[in-house]
């Protein structure tokens, strides 16, 4: 039995303890938000916050996060409005969507470092998240116009 | 006097009051039945005005439009749902849209609605705006009556019917309030409606936000992979050392029991005829409590096979054999104009074009969920044909259509992959034989390996000319694996624009593209259909389809016979768009394929936008180059190639012209796509920054295909088995891209894959336009790269 804190609530789960963090989210706790990619840590669908900082959820193991604190997509803003959701919405981000919780969660955490990123610096924070439906152009704005949200510039 | 011509008071059945006695008009759709086990949900309320199959309006002035499109990233439920609101001349912030189950019924009433083709807008359109054209009409006269006013004094607007004489006004969920308007329009009725003109409309042409966003932001959307169902259980496949041609010699699972939470180990053998045509392979599906469990108890089992070695070939012989055949075999007529034969001048220019097999490789990988209760069997699932589902899964699971039910859920990526079938048919079988909801979930792995890849193709273009250097003889040679659904997609080749057999035998989709928009007046297609290709690897429709190879062999053969001449590339596409003959685009009608339909059962009116094709290429090619600055000044080692499209076909096209800036230093091997300027006429354009990020995405998808995508096969099994070994597009190293969408009121075409064909032939033309170096394969890889020029410098 694992004691997990996922979103400001505690849960206790008996999965073994070598399962991947993303399976017991969206099996055990039922967040589905956080999807399953590719399993290796290669696209980036499954990040979250572990500490606030980005992890690719399939990578991470039960037995690793025991006592850490996880974001998901569904607990990063109880009313959907942080800043990289904004722009997400604003600038029209989203395709099919399947990568997006991936991509606002590294964005929302690069942001905490880097309040105002240059085109590279963005490309280098999100090159790890593929997106098939080829959001990239808008995602690299939508990071910028989150920017500036968070600096109470926009919006 | 102006007669009141819609005299159908017949319609206003009964009165608000009368609800109680329960007499519903015939369509409750069963979400708001779902509805009710919502606390937050309001009260129930009846559909009051359901005039038509697609849409159904309710007392409280809401209306819902019924999508039956897969949203697979194209945001069609938004469209679909301007063009209702737009001819309803609703209020926009009072339209939903749902996505109804789907039964053995919807085929007949619904059609195909097969998502793909970027067919949605282009067969939808027509429809849509004339039922609600109508159902306008209807609701003005039910308004009127209710008003005491006469129905010529009365217009639509924002969801009110207003008397223009005396100026009162009432709105729908008045009028819906007070009356359920029971009428069903009829094929006759569509002949009177009268559509709002577009120089008016207020809903269509504007970037309104898609209704499926805001839940892609947090974590809300429901795909078929989150689908759930209580006391499911999940399975894991056990796949074959190749991809066809394996079947299961013995099942050794007394390792998996002892793994927690094994329930069974199920191997599925299939019937020949469905392996052959590629719909699905043998495999073992380990079945556990959950999907991590299942994970582990899969690569417990051990499972022996039994491999025909006539399938353990690899993409070199594949590539080889399909070489051969074209050379050893005449060919089928695909399409004909003229007598190239008999042009009385020699071959002067011939040159072969090697394309390799693409992965649609979507985000989310494959699954079902399937649950068997009651005599039913009950599918939740992402598919890009769902009305069609009953029907295959019968012929898997023995049970009657008519006990089938889908459920449909938002697609993590199509582009052609979720027209395959095979989680559903396993997760239904397993249902059944467990008596357990199932849902089945392939990891990345199992999405390479069992993969539907885009055909390699192996073509051969030439050309002769006339004295004064113009194209008089064009013969096209494609040899490749054709997407086999037996009649699907087949076609009569066309002679000078007449099927010229009874029996349709070639199949469109793998050729398309090759029947180009040149005037060119002798001109032949040769399809070769290679087998092999078909029954090793399963190949299937990968966006853009055939497009892709088609478009990057004649788009690079009309730049070479350009340079061979010493004319501008640009100039000479130019001198061959005049929209002669054929390419005026009026015969369209005629060019449909009938063993499409009911499929893609297009608007009546829906071939209008193939007018003026050659012209419209034209344009757009015009346009590129002005917006691109074609023949400026350049920076050192930079240099410009175009490249143009009439896809998808040429009975539904969009037409794309694309001019890439490259710069090259083929000393230093290098070569980057610096820009590339897109230029794309559209028709109509129902949602414009819908239709922007669909091009956006499909410029770039044909950046990908062009520079690093190839799946290879070894010994009969797909070598790339995740991302770190199938090369694509990432954020890094995107060219600046200056897209343009040119809008008129021609009927609308699709936007969704066009623009993909282009992009890899304007690089490559670009790329010799810098350094004579002439690239025939796709992908352009940087070995392949360094290859070309080291050939180029040899032949120096």
């Amino acid at each position: 039995m694992a004691k997990l804190s996922v979103n400001g609530r505690a849960y206790f789960v008996d999965d073994e303890p070598d399962t991947p963090l993303l399976w017991v989210l969206r099996e055990a706790l039922q967040l589905t938000g956080t999807k399953f990619g590719c399993g290796g840590g290669h696209c980036g669908c499954c990040t979250v916050h572990i500490n606030g900082e980005a992890m690719r959820s399939c990578r991470v193991r039960l037995g690793d996060v025991e006592g850490g604190i996880i974001t998901t997509i569904e607990g990063l803003s109880a009313t959907s409005d942080h800043p990289v959701q904004k722009a997400w919405v604003e600038l029209q981000v989203p395709q099919c969507g399947y990568c997006h919780s991936g991509q606002i969660m590294q964005a929302a955490a690069f942001l905490t470092e880097n309040v105002n990123p240059t085109d590279d610096e963005i490309d280098v924070a999100m090159r790890g998240n593929l997106c098939r439906c080829m959001t990239y152009l808008r995602v690299r704005k939508a990071v910028k116009l989150a920017a500036e949200i968070k600096s109470g510039g926009k919006l | 006097m102006i007669e009141h011509k819609l005299s159908r008071r017949s319609f206003l059945a009964f009165s608000g009051a009368s609800i109680v006695g329960g007499a519903l008009p015939n369509q409750v759709a069963s979400k708001q039945i779902t509805d009710l086990l919502n606390p937050a949900s309001p009260i129930m309320l009846p559909a009051n005005f359901s005039p038509s199959l697609w849409f159904t309006m309710e007392s409280n002035g809401r209306t819902n439009v019924h999508i039956f499109k897969a949203e697979i990233g194209q945001h069609v439920g938004t469209a679909l749902a301007q063009i209702v609101a737009e001819q309803l001349c609703l209020n926009w912030t009072h339209v939903s849209i749902d996505y109804p189950e789907m039964d053995h019924n919807t085929f007949g009433k619904y059609g195909g609605q097969i998502t793909g083709g970027s067919y949605s807008i282009h067969e939808m359109y027509g429809k849509l705006s004339k039922q609600a054209a109508f159902a306008r009409q209807l609701l003005i006269e039910a308004g009127a009556d209710l008003m005491g006013s006469e129905y010529e004094d009365c217009l639509a607007d924002q969801g009110h019917v207003k008397d223009t004489l005396y100026e009162t006004e009432i709105s729908y969920s008045e009028i819906l309030s007070e009356l359920v308007l029971d009428y069903a329009i009829t094929a006759d009725d569509l002949a009177e409606a009268i559509e709002i003109d577009r120089s008016n409309f207020k809903i269509i042409g504007k970037p309104i936000k898609a209704l499926d966003i805001p839940e892609k932001t947090n974590g809300a959307a429901r795909f078929g992979i989150d689908a759930y169902v209580p006391n499911m259980v999940y399975a894991k496949l056990v796949l074959p050392p190749t991809r066809f041609g394996s079947t299961i010699n013995t099942v050794d699972q007394d390792s998996a029991k002892e793994m927690p939470g094994f329930l069974a180990a199920v191997p599925l053998s299939f019937p020949p005829e469905a392996k052959s045509q590629g719909f699905i392979t043998d495999v073992v599906a380990v079945v556990a409590d959950s999907f991590p469990n299942a994970l582990r108890a899969a690569k417990a089992t051990n499972v022996s096979w039994n491999t025909d070695p006539k399938y353990l070939l690899s993409t070199g012989d594949l590539f080889e054999n399909a070489e051969k055949q074209m050379l050893n075999e005449d060919g089928s007529d695909f399409y004909k104009i003229g007598e190239f034969d008999r042009v009385n001048s020699k071959i002067e220019l011939e040159s072969t074009y090697r394309t390799g097999f693409v992965a649609h490789s979507p985000m989310e990988p494959a699954s079902a969920l399937c649950h068997y209760i009651d005599g039913e069997l009950h599918v939740y699932a992402g598919v890009q044909g769902g009305p069609l589902l009953p029907f295959i899964l019968s012929q898997f699971t023995g049970l009657s259509p008519d006990k089938i039910v889908v459920y449909p859920h938002l697609i993590g990526g199509g582009f052609g992959k979720r027209f395959e079938v095979e989680p559903i048919v396993i997760s239904a079988i397993l249902a059944l034989s467990l008596k357990k909801p199932v849902k089945t979930i392939f990891t990345r792995e199992d999405e390479f390996l069992l993969s539907h890849p885009r055909s390699l193709a192996v073509q051969k273009i030439s050309a002769k000319s006339t004295e004064n250097g113009e194209i008089s003889g064009l013969k096209h040679e494609i040899c490749c694996g054709w997407i086999a659904f037996n009649d699907f997609g087949l076609v009569s080749p066309l002679e000078n624009g007449s099927p010229i057999s009874a029996l349709p035998d070639v199949q469109l989709f793998s050729a398309t593209g090759s029947d180009n928009w040149y005037d060119v007046p002798n001109q032949s297609v040769k399809m070769h259909r290679n087998k092999q290709i078909e029954e090793m690897t399963g190949n299937r429709a990968v966006r853009s389809v055939a497009n892709n190879y088609t478009i990057f062999a004649l788009e690079s053969f009309i730049d070479e016979f350009a340079h061979l001449k010493r004319v501008d590339p640009v100039d000479l596409r130019l001198s061959m768009l005049k929209g002669r003959q054929m390419n005026s685009g009026k015969n369209a009608e005629s060019l449909f394929p009938k063993g499409i339909s009911p499929y893609v059962n297009v608007s009546t009116g829906a071939y209008q936008s193939s007018i003026d094709g050659g012209r419209r290429l034209a344009n757009v090619l015009r346009t590129a180059a002005g917006l691109a600055n074609y023949g400026g000044l350049l920076a050192d080692g930079v240099a410009q190639g175009v490249a143009i499209a009439g896809a998808e076909e040429r009975t539904n096209p969009s037409f794309s012209a694309c001019v890439a800036d490259v710069e090259v230093n083929a000393e230093a091997k290098f070569f980057q796509v610096n820009k590339l300027t897109v230029v794309i006429d559209l028709g109509l354009i129902v949602n414009p920054d819908g239709a922007l990020a669909q091009v956006e995405g499909s410029v770039l998808w044909g950046l990908s295909n062009g520079l690093y995508e190839e799946l290879t096969y070894a010994n009969g099994k797909v070598e790339q088995t995740n991302f770190d070994t199938y090369k694509w597009q990432t954020i890094v190293g995107t060219p600046e891209i200056n897209i343009k969408l040119l809008e008129n009121s021609n009927y609308p075409s699709g936007a969704g894959e066009p623009a993909t064909s282009i992009i890899a032939p304007a690089i490559c033309n670009a790329i010799f336009a810098a350094s004579n170096v002439r690239l025939r394969e796709l992908p352009i890889t940087r070995e392949r790269f360094a290859s070309a020029v080291a050939q180029a410098n040899s032949g120096d």
